[in-house]
Formats: C-alpha cells, structure tokens, sequence
C-alpha cells in the first residue's frame, strides 16, 4: 500500500505555517515544564519539612528558591538554543 | 459537496437546542430549582445508560435511554452482569445500587465496575466507524493503486498525506515511516470522537481525562523505547550544561520527559471539557433567567461556540499528533554536532557527501 500511496510533493507555502505550529507547540511545553519543576521542587521541600519536623521551612525555602533557578536556567538554555 | 455541508452545518447547529432543553425545561418549570451546575457536570461526566432525552415530567414522563449492561466483580462473590435498566432511579439490584454514577454495594464492601459504560459503548462505536471507513480507503488504494482516488478515499487522502508530510516527515526525519500507523491512529481516533462528542446525545469521550491518559501513557511508551543513545545523553549529560549544575538540570530533564505526555493528556481532555462547558453553560442562561428573551442571544453564542468547536475538533487532533511526532522525533534524532558549538549544520552534511 506504502508503494502505491501518491509521493510527497514540494511544497513551499506551506512549510512556514507548520514550522511556525512546531516552535509555538516547543515553547508551550517550556511553560509547562516551568511550573512542574518549581511545583515539584516546592512540594518536595514541603514534603521534607513535615517529614523532619523542622520549626522553620528551610526545606520548602531552599528547595523553591533552587526549583526556580533550575527553571529559569533551563528556560534560557531552550530559548537560547539554535534549531 | 457545498449543499452537503450547508445540510452538516444545519445538523449540527440544530444539535445545541435540541439537545439540552428536553431534560431541563421540566427542572425549570418545577418548584425546584434549576441547578446548572448538576445539569453540565452530568451531561459531561459518564454514566451506566445512554440517556438520549426526556419527554414530559421528570417523574412521570418517558425517559428515552439505552440501557447499558452493568459488569460488576465484588471478591467473594463473583461476577454479576445485568441491565443498567435494574438500577435506574436509585434501584437496588443483587446488592449493587448507583450513587452519582458510582457502582457501590449495599454493605460497603469492594465493588470492581466493569461495566459498559456511555463512554465505552461510544468507544467501541467510534472504534467500529474508525475500522469500516479506513477498511474502505485501504481497499481503494489495493484496487486502485496510484490511481486518481475515489468517494471517500479522496476525501481522507489529502488528511493523511499531510499528518505523513507535514506532521510525521518533518518532526521525525528519515525514520518516521515506523511511526505512521500510531500517529494516523491517534489523529483519526481524536478528531472522530471529538466530532462524536459534539453530536446531540453523544459520549464526552475525548473530554474523558482517563482516555487522555492512556492515549498520553501510549505516546510516552513509544518515545521511551524508540529512544537512542543521544536522547539519553541529552538528559543525564545535557551539552552546554557546566559540570556542577548538572545535579540540579538531570532532575529538571527527567521531569521533562514526564511532563511532555502529563500537557498532552490535560490540553485535550481541558479544550473538550471546556468547549462542552461553555456551550452548555450558555444553553443554561436561559433557564437561570427563565426569560425567552434571552434565547436568541444564547442561542447565537451557543451555535457560535458549536462552530469554533468543529474547528476545535480537528486541531486538537492536530496539536496531539503534531507533538507526538515532536516528542518521538526528539528520541530516534540523531547526534549534531552543533549541540557543541562546533559550526556543524549544513556545513558539516556537505562535507560527508563530499567524503563519499
């Protein structure tokens, strides 16, 4: 069926518009990834203050504060990228 | 063609007052009121009968349902199936009685539903329809060949032609021809169940975040382990990346992977929810306000909403196909050596068909 099936044809009018779909649907997923590393890096934190019973969150502080360096550091590192 | 659309466009404009009003005019007519929120959270949650519509009183009137069978294991005791017609309107039956569309039994103990709920029975619908229309264009390929397409093969050719081109050639690379049955699959799957969802009386199937899931989980399995060295080395040993903070970006990357299929499942199963959400939310105005004035307003952003939700329809099958495509492209692409900062690219092909 594959033999039969018609060849793709060039077609140039067309390929911006997909291309364009492609880098919108990259920088969605960059967003989306974001906020799961500062979430997760939170909640791990929080997990561990109330798992230590510590009387001041250093847990919850430190492991914010690193979620978010982490994820505005991967931010540039995607946005910076050549493709 | 034109008159067959103008008559499809009818149909499915016709669907957003025929639909609703026949189970809630009696609600708002009664001495109780009318709560939308119940109305649009069960007409977009699942249920043990296909409930159609309800002619006259909510009490005395005639229910138009499709029973549905009810497949129930409790340990110990085995297997039942019977009608969900027994358990209509509170019924108990052997034990077993429905509370807001969840099989419990009566003495609390473990029930495992099976049954063949409205979402499964549109499933295995949709799942029917899906294999007699694309039966029929792979027989017109066999019979034809190459050959100018015909009836309803000519309309689906250009649609797959572009998911091959557009979507799996250019995301994947050379190796995308393994991958065409999965992303055909899923993009026929999505787009005919959204359309199936938006029929008067149709399942919420798509908008269902269990089906979202395993559609998601499938998309992970298969990047997972068509996955090669490189997309392993991306992660673990991440180019560009100083040596001391990788401790901090390998969590970050195998957060990534799981990520990427957790926005596929939410984006599909949100824009369908929402879309019958904001349909069925205008329908309601009009009972909230218990005013005829109003309908035409409604009414004229419900059909407004109904269109934008065909168009809805085929680009969330798009998006989910496109990164699909973009997600398996990442794990079989092969190593560049512009992740190195070393010039590469274009250059670096040339030089390789010189060399041979």
């Amino acid at each position: 069926m594959s033999a039969s099936f018609p060849p793709s044809e060039p077609r140039p009018d067309s390929e911006g518009n997909s291309d364009r779909m492609r880098a919108v649907a990259r920088y969605s997923g960059i967003a989306a990834q974001m906020i799961a590393t500062i979430g997760l890096s939170t909640w791990a934190g929080y997990w561990l203050d109330k798992h230590f019973q510590t009387k001041t969150p250093w847990f919850t502080l430190s492991l914010m504060l690193l979620g978010l360096f982490a994820a505005l550091y991967n931010v540039i590192r995607s946005v910076t990228k050549e493709h | 063609m034109k008159r067959l659309l103008l008559a499809l466009l009818c149909l499915f404009s016709f669907s957003v007052y025929a639909n609703e009003p026949t189970s809630t005019q009696e609600e708002a007519t009664d001495k109780e009121a009318f709560s939308p929120g119940e109305m649009i959270l069960h007409h977009i949650g699942d249920a043990h009968e296909w409930h159609f519509a309800t002619l006259g009183d909510e009490e005395h009137g005639t229910h138009l349902t499709l029973p549905l069978p009810v497949i129930a294991f409790r340990p110990g005791k085995g297997l039942s199936v019977f009608s969900s017609s027994q358990l209509a309107e509170g019924k108990t039956y052997d034990g077993l009685k429905l509370e807001h569309e969840h099989l419990v039994s009566e003495d609390g103990s473990k029930v495992y539903d099976f049954s063949i709920t409205k979402n499964v029975a549109s499933l295995m619908l949709s799942a029917a329809l899906l294999l007699l229309v694309f039966t029929s264009v792979a027989r017109g390929y066999a019979k034809r060949g190459s050959g100018a397409p015909k009836g309803i093969q000519s309309f689906f050719e250009p649609i797959i032609v572009f998911v091959r081109d557009e979507v799996a050639k250019k995301s994947i690379g050379p190796k995308y021809e393994r991958y065409m049955p999965y992303l055909l699959t899923v993009f026929f799957f999505i787009w005919f169940n959204n359309l199936l969802g938006l029929v008067p009386g149709g399942a919420n199937l798509t908008g269902n975040i269990a089906v979202t899931l395993t559609l998601a989980v499938l998309t992970l399995l298969i990047t997972l382990f068509s996955s090669n060295k490189n997309y392993w080395h991306h992660i673990f040993a991440t180019p560009g990346v100083p040596k001391a903070l990788l401790p901090i970006m390998i969590p970050v990357e195998i957060i990534g992977i799981f990520v990427k299929p957790f926005s596929l499942m939410v984006r599909l199963f949100a824009n369908i929810t929402a879309g019958h959400i904001v349909i069925l939310s205008f329908i309601s105005l009009i009972f909230i306000f218990r005013n005829i004035g109003v309908a035409p307003v409604t009414l004229a952003f419900g059909l407004f909403i109904n269109m934008l939700e065909l168009l809805v329809a085929i680009l969330q099958a798009y998006i989910f196909t496109l990164l699909t495509a973009m997600y398996i492209g990442g794990a079989v692409e092969e190593h560049h050596d512009a992740d190195y900062q070393m010039g590469g690219g274009n250059g670096a092909d040339e030089a390789h068909a010189h060399a041979h």
